[in-house]
């Protein structure tokens, strides 16, 4: 069991009152799983991938990631799991412009100690896995929007991590370059990467194996199978194919 | 991570933002060119004073001849003063109790030939004790003695320079040059006084390696002008420092009253003079250092306003690199490291300028200053002091951000 989620609360401070993002919720994710959370905007998705990401901690409940219990690590601990065990791939591809491609790419490298020439070696590697070597030394505002996914998932790839988080991962891309950028993170759950990834895009949810759908802080419910298909055929119905839909 | 790995990535940074970065490092770069031209002024003041201390010793007294015109004259000669005077010399010699030694000078305005090679320098009349009063010795052969003095010889000793001049590099001991109308033998030559030319003095000092010199009593019989004998200069060594100043009081009077209190004289006391000149010195250091002081907080606030500007442009770069795996602390490196390498560089910037401005005030105001390793090494450590003390603000504002806060962050 890779992620092992029990009881999740999580709520934050707004303005005069408080949100409760996170009202009770179990996840459990197998290793080399491929999951789709889905809900409407303040159904807690984010906050849950921040959970599973190690970005926060839950205020009450119990997170296990790959076995090792989160709830109680320092900043410092968690700091270092992500680094070893989460990859994130997130909308808005947050490559930090003043590097070229391959100094992003390394960037999970560097906070691991790697020297820097298994750094490269790394980078190249997995850039050419992306396709991307030829733009090695570009900076990321040279880049087409799905060139910039690429390598960011590149650098998520780079750390050879046991998940990776993908937050809206085509939400800024066209429909052809979206559509390229899922094939590449298909190809990697095809290879034994675990992903979850958040999503509105019932084209995008389509493509897990498994769809979790959120509402008001608790997992309204899990589909897998043949019932996910009948729901997204559902959508497509009513919605049309490729748009976005809010269940 | 590895602190080349932050070095790098605050070189990037910088370079990312060129004239921003160079403005910000402006405050740091005149701070620190203030205090490396002041320490290098401070220093050359400070050699300065070693030399003219070690030219004139620090317990020794000069009694100078004025030159009366005028009124003055007339009142001189009405109350019966005719300057400084063998008289006075053993006067003091009687009168004061505490003397090393004391040497009267007398220049003699004669040309000084051997064949056709002329010396430039002065005559210096003086008696056996100048040599032990200036602490200027003879290298070669002897100084004047008290025989010389005695029989009014017709001996010479030359200055390294005059020697130079007059015999090139021939020996000169045992050789005859004349001085005026008379043959005089040379009998010695001094060490080399290196006194540094073209810098500012509080005491003036003419260049002692020209001089040449002759017993008192032979300038005396020979050359004796109308008017007199008379005593141009006369230096007085006291036992020890702490006694000059109450002995040139003693001399003041002892002159006063032999003088009939006609001011045809002034007493010059070195080390007073030195401390005179080094106070004015202080207070323009502190000037200085204040401007400089002030020039680097204003330079550090001009960096921590940059850097807290900097740290809120990068949230979302900071919580990448949070979500990446860096550690708090690795974020506060980063963000020291990039104050650190502005302020360094800046520091680098203000020691060249300070020094141009030391070769500055050196070329345009005469003071001799003295770019030392101490003052540079002081200068960057000040400047790499304030790159942290004011980085570490923005550096902890970054460190302390929210990971989840900083990525959403538009």
């Amino acid at each position: 069991m890779l992620i092992r989620i029990q009881d999740a609360h999580k709520q934050y401070p707004m303005g005069e009152g408080t949100v409760h993002a996170l009202q009770g919720v179990s996840l459990e994710v197998e290793r080399g799983e491929y999951v789709a959370i889905m809900g409407p905007s303040g159904s807690g998705k984010s906050t849950l991938m921040h959970l599973i990401g190690c970005l926060d901690r839950p205020d009450s409940g119990r997170y296990w990631l790959d076995g090792a219990p989160v709830e109680d690590l320092s900043d410092e601990e968690l700091s270092a799991l992500r680094n070893r065990k989460v990859a994130f791939v997130f909308q808005a591809f947050n490559l930090i412009p003043q590097l070229s491609v391959i100094e992003n790419v390394e960037v999970p490298l560097v906070y691991r100690g790697t020297d820097a020439e298994e750094r490269t070696r790394r980078a190249e590697r997995v850039l050419a896995s992306v396709g991307l070597s030829p733009r090695r030394e570009h900076k990321p505002s040279e880049l087409s929007g799905g060139e910039r996914q690429r390598v960011a998932i590149a650098r998520a790839l780079v750390a050879e991590p046991d998940l990776i988080l993908a937050d809206e991962p085509t939400g800024n891309l066209d429909t052809r370059t979206g559509a390229e950028v899922m094939a590449l993170l298909g190809e990697l759950n095809r290879a034994g990467t675990t992903i979850v990834m958040v999503t509105h895009d019932i084209e995008n949810a389509r493509r897990a194996k498994r769809l979790v759908q959120m509402r008001d802080g608790r997992i309204e419910r899990e589909l897998s199978g043949a019932e996910k298909e009948s729901l997204v055929r559902r959508y497509e119905a009513v919605a049309g194919v490729g748009t976005e839909a809010v269940p | 991570m590895r602190n080349s790995e932050d070095v790098r990535i605050g070189l990037r940074s910088i370079l990312a933002h060129k004239l921003r970065s160079i403005l910000t490092t402006l405050g740091v770069v005149f701070g620190v060119a203030g205090l490396v031209s002041m320490l290098s002024i401070a220093e050359g003041a400070r050699r300065e004073a070693i030399e003219q201390i070690r030219l004139l010793g620090t317990n020794s007294i000069r009694v100078n001849q004025l030159v009366l015109t005028g009124e003055a004259r007339e009142e001189a000669d009405r109350k019966g003063s005719d300057g400084l005077s063998p008289g006075d010399v053993r006067l003091l010699q009687y009168a004061l109790p505490n003397l090393r030694g004391i040497a009267p000078l007398r220049f003699v305005e004669e040309p000084v030939l051997v064949k056709n090679r002329e010396a430039t320098g002065r005559v210096v009349a003086t008696n056996a004790d100048y040599s032990g009063v200036t602490g200027f010795r003879p290298a070669v052969g002897r100084f004047v003695s008290e025989l010389d003095l005695a029989n009014a010889k017709r001996v010479a000793v030359l200055g390294a320079g005059a020697k130079q001049e007059l015999f090139g590099f021939r020996n000169p001991l045992g050789q005859r040059l004349r001085i005026g109308d008379s043959w005089f033998t040379v009998i010695g030559m001094m060490e080399e006084k290196h006194v540094q030319s073209g810098r500012s003095s509080v005491i003036q000092l003419r260049d002692l390696n020209k001089d040449i010199y002759i017993p008192l009593t032979t300038a005396q019989a020979r050359f004796a002008s109308e008017a007199g004998v008379g005593i141009h200069e006369v230096a007085i060594q006291v036992e020890d420092a702490e006694q000059v100043v109450a002995t040139a009081e003693i001399v003041r009077r002892l002159l006063e009253r032999a003088h009939r209190n006609v001011s045809d004289f002034e007493i010059v006391v070195p080390s007073q003079l030195l401390a005179q000149a080094q106070q004015t010195q202080r207070v323009f250091n502190i000037v200085i250092g204040s401007i400089a002081a002030i020039s680097l907080l204003v330079g550090g606030i001009g960096i921590m306003n940059i850097m807290l500007t900097t740290v809120t442009e990068r949230t979302r770069e900071i919580g990448v690199r949070r979500a990446l795996g860096a550690t708090r602390a690795a974020i506060l490196r980063q963000f020291l490291v990039e104050t650190l390498l502005m302020s360094a560089a800046g520091g680098l910037a203000g020691i060249l300028l300070g020094a141009a401005m030391a070769r500055g005030i050196n070329a345009f105001a005469g003071w001799q200053t003295v770019i030392s390793l101490e003052s540079t090494a002081v200068a960057f450590l000040v400047a790499a002091a304030l790159g942290v003390a004011f980085g570490l603000y923005p550096a902890r504002r970054a460190a302390l951000m929210d990971p989840i806060a900083a990525l959403r962050f538009e």
